[in-house]
């Protein structure tokens, strides 16, 4: 008894929901009550963004455990997370202050446009150099379908470049048909095999058979 | 160390030498550009093709779903298109359903175009909204009830105030969408508002998309342009940089394809290095 | 032809403060791959966490506010149902009560498989099919080999729609590969490994324009191109 609470009545809501939006999706117009705007799916649409908005708690916390075992462990990052501790407290000072007053601190915009947004987009880009190093050491043509990776790869490399063009034209064109047909009946596959794996397992995950995000507790 | 050729050699390089020689292959070149003509391709001609068919005070979205990090590829074709959506007369409503610094990419866009944004009024020819999470939940609700998501823009204007948005409060008065993006937003849209069950007053045709993000969009999306559910596909600094060449604007695009062209040519020379080294190792090893 | 605008260096002493720093960061983090580990690359990056951590906090709260806490205060009483199950995520880290933290979870789950579910298959399914069967326009220019070429136009359609039925074989899991399938699924093997190797060139692409773009950056701190 005391597991139906904790097993079946989540599944039944998340099937409730799921049903309320296919619903919607399908038929919403022609069933009163289920679509547009203030009406059910609307509804439930709104209270899972706002779920989601406070969702963010979890992994800040997980966060702080984290650099908290690091500090009081002494170990040698401990320095870096009291770093990592006393920095997130000032930058979420700042951000209560903005909420608060609706005016936003300069300090609060300098640290974002000048730390945040440099150190994001640098982040993101030094996985240029590790591509380079890969295609260097990794990028062989051992058999067919390593040279046909290959082939397609240089190809398209040097369409996107504008030299490619410089030295033969046929890269361009070899390269551009890759991009815009050679590519496409893989591409294409991944789609419909992918949305067939996802109807698959939307319809597992409804009836419950499964249940890895719901995580299973005595 | 002895027994060991050149090709032995080459395999071993420490790989701290090509990241050197990558980044001032990257770098080097802005300082004089040099400006190779570019070809357009057809996906990109779509695109520019989309954005003349708009009208004068017809409404377009641009959706910026693309962080500070991908700039290099997706902020050169939010630029363009703007210039072109103000030459054209359209309207523009900007918002993102998935990045934060999308304040400093519109900030940006604003500075980057003074022709436009000087002539332009906030509230009647364009809003901004700025950021929301969401991704596809949002998307959803924006198709029916943009007022639940943005009750008022960044300026803290009520949305009911905004004479842009007088009549306008979801997917049913947009021409098309214009998705700028790193992932799967523009399918967001395309679920959601081109093929969802919205209803649509006046017109009966829901709003196209049309993306206009990474390069690696050029891969994931063809198979949707091809399809029809996007209209325009421009894929990355070279999609951007056609795009510039189309609009007649000049931007960062056109000026970082020459870094593009000497690292691309850089990278293909080690490949060929390498599968020759592999070649010559494998026969001494036999 | 309109150029590139130029935006003037500044002369206030902080935004120049800031270029630097931004500047200092992004080299501490490149001395990682272009040196070794080293202090610098340790303080940059618990920096970025530190900062990303913050502003992702702040601008969910802001919106929160936006699309819940307001409301509430204008009279939209029923907005409390998500708060309330939002705060019920926080039962994760409660392991004797962590089943609470299903009920919102439910909720997300249902309402992103719901809208996957019923929206996915027309543009990821069937409109893919109807695109590889239906025959190319004439003059349609993303087909041709060559453009102007109806031969192309063919060539390439034909090629889609074999590739398409050739990749699908290799992904039937439900049967062995042998016998006349066998040389379908290898064929269907080299199609998706072309795919890869295009998929490959424009990832390059993408990775090397960000690096690009950080690159140009040093040379506009440096005022060496104009910002």
């Amino acid at each position: 008894m005391s597991q139906i609470y904790k097993r079946e009545m989540v599944f039944i809501l998340a099937g409730v929901v799921a049903f309320v939006m296919i619903l919607d999706y399908f038929f919403g117009k022609n069933i009163p009550g289920i679509s547009g705007a203030g009406n059910l799916s609307s509804t439930l649409q709104t209270w899972a963004l706002i779920i989601q908005l406070m969702a963010i708690g979890l992994g800040a916390i997980n966060l702080i455990q984290v650099h908290y075992r690091q500090i009081s462990r002494k170990t040698n990052m401990a320095l870096y997370s009291a770093w990592f501790m006393v920095f997130f407290a000032i930058l979420l000072l700042l951000g209560f202050y903005k909420l608060a007053t609706g005016v936003e601190p300069y300090p609060y915009t300098w640290i974002f446009a000048n730390v945040y947004v440099s150190l994001g987009a640098t982040l993101y880009a030094i996985t240029g150099f590790y591509i380079f190093s890969a295609a260097y050491r990794a990028f062989r043509a051992r058999n067919i379908d390593a040279a046909i990776l290959l082939i397609g790869g240089i190809f398209v490399l040097l369409a996107n470049a504008p030299i490619g063009e410089v030295i033969w034209g046929g890269f361009p064109l070899i390269g551009n048909w890759f991009n815009n047909v050679g590519q496409v009946p893989g591409m294409r596959t991944f789609t419909v095999v992918g949305a067939l794996g996802l109807l698959a397992y939307g319809f597992r995950a409804l009836i419950g058979k499964e249940r890895g995000f719901y995580s299973e507790v005595q | 160390m002895s027994g060991q050729n050149i090709w032995d050699k080459l395999q071993n390089v420490d790989r701290r030498v090509f990241y050197w020689i990558l980044f001032i292959a990257l770098t080097v070149p802005f300082l004089s550009p040099i400006g190779l003509p570019i070809t357009v391709t057809p996906s990109t001609q779509s695109f520019y093709d989309g954005l003349k068919s708009i009208q004068p005070g017809e409404v377009v979205v641009l959706s910026i779903n693309s962080g500070v990090s991908a700039w290099g590829d997706c902020l050169p074709a939010m630029i363009a298109s703007v210039h072109k959506v103000y030459d054209q007369g359209g309207k523009l409503i900007v918002w993102s359903i998935g990045y934060t610094d999308v304040d400093i990419t519109w900030a940006k866009i604003k500075e980057k175009l003074p022709d436009v944004f000087s002539k332009w009024k906030e509230g009647e020819n364009y809003v901004y909204f700025g950021y929301c999470p969401g991704q596809e939940t949002n998307v959803a609700l924006l198709a029916t009830n943009i007022r639940a998501i943005y009750p008022k823009d960044v300026r803290g204007v009520s949305t009911d105030q905004i004479p842009l948005m007088k009549d306008i409060n979801g997917a049913n008065k947009i021409k098309f969408v214009l998705s700028s993006d790193t992932g799967d937003a523009q399918m967001y849209y395309i679920r959601q508002w081109k093929n969802g069950q919205v209803n649509y007053e006046k017109t009966g045709k829901p709003p196209t998309v049309a993306e206009m993000g990474i390069a690696m969009n050029k891969s994931g999306d063809m198979a949707y342009y091809l399809s029809g559910d996007e209209f325009g596909l421009v894929a990355g600094s070279r999609g951007a940089a056609e795009l510039e060449a189309l609009t007649g604007y000049k931007g960062d695009a056109t000026i970082t394809m020459d870094s593009i062209s000497v690292s691309h040519v850089l990278l293909v020379l080690a490949i060929i290095l390498t599968n020759i080294s592999m070649f010559a190792t494998r026969g001494k090893k036999k | 032809m309109i150029e590139n605008i130029a935006v003037a260096y500044p002369t206030d002493p902080l935004a120049i403060a800031g270029l630097w720093t931004a500047l200092f960061l992004m080299l501490a983090i490149y001395s990682y791959p272009l040196w070794k580990e080293n202090p610098v690359y340790r303080f940059a990056e618990h920096t970025f966490v530190a900062t990303a951590l913050a502003i992702g906090i702040i601008v969910n709260l802001q919106s929160l506010m936006n699309t819940a806490v307001t409301p509430l205060m204008k009279g939209s009483f029923l907005m409390i149902i998500p708060i309330i199950l939002g705060l019920c995520m926080y039962f994760l880290l409660v392991p004797k009560q962590r089943w609470v933290s299903r009920y919102p979870i439910a909720i997300l789950v249902g309402s992103s498989l719901g809208l996957g579910i019923a929206s996915n298959p027309l543009p990821s399914i069937i409109n893919q099919i109807i695109s590889t069967v239906t025959p190319p326009k004439a003059g349609t220019a993303v087909w041709a080999m060559f453009p102007g070429s109806p031969t192309g136009d063919w060539f390439s359609f034909a090629f889609v729609a074999v590739g398409c039925v050739c990749a699908t074989t290799y992904f039937l899991l439900t049967y062995e590969h042998t016998g006349p399938v066998k040389p379908v699924t290898i064929a269907g093997r080299y199609f998706i490994m072309l795919a890869l190797g295009a998929y490959f060139g424009n990832t390059v692409l993408f990775r090397f324009s960000m690096l690009a773009e950080r690159g140009q950056y040093i040379l506009k701190v440096l005022g060496l191109v104009p910002l």
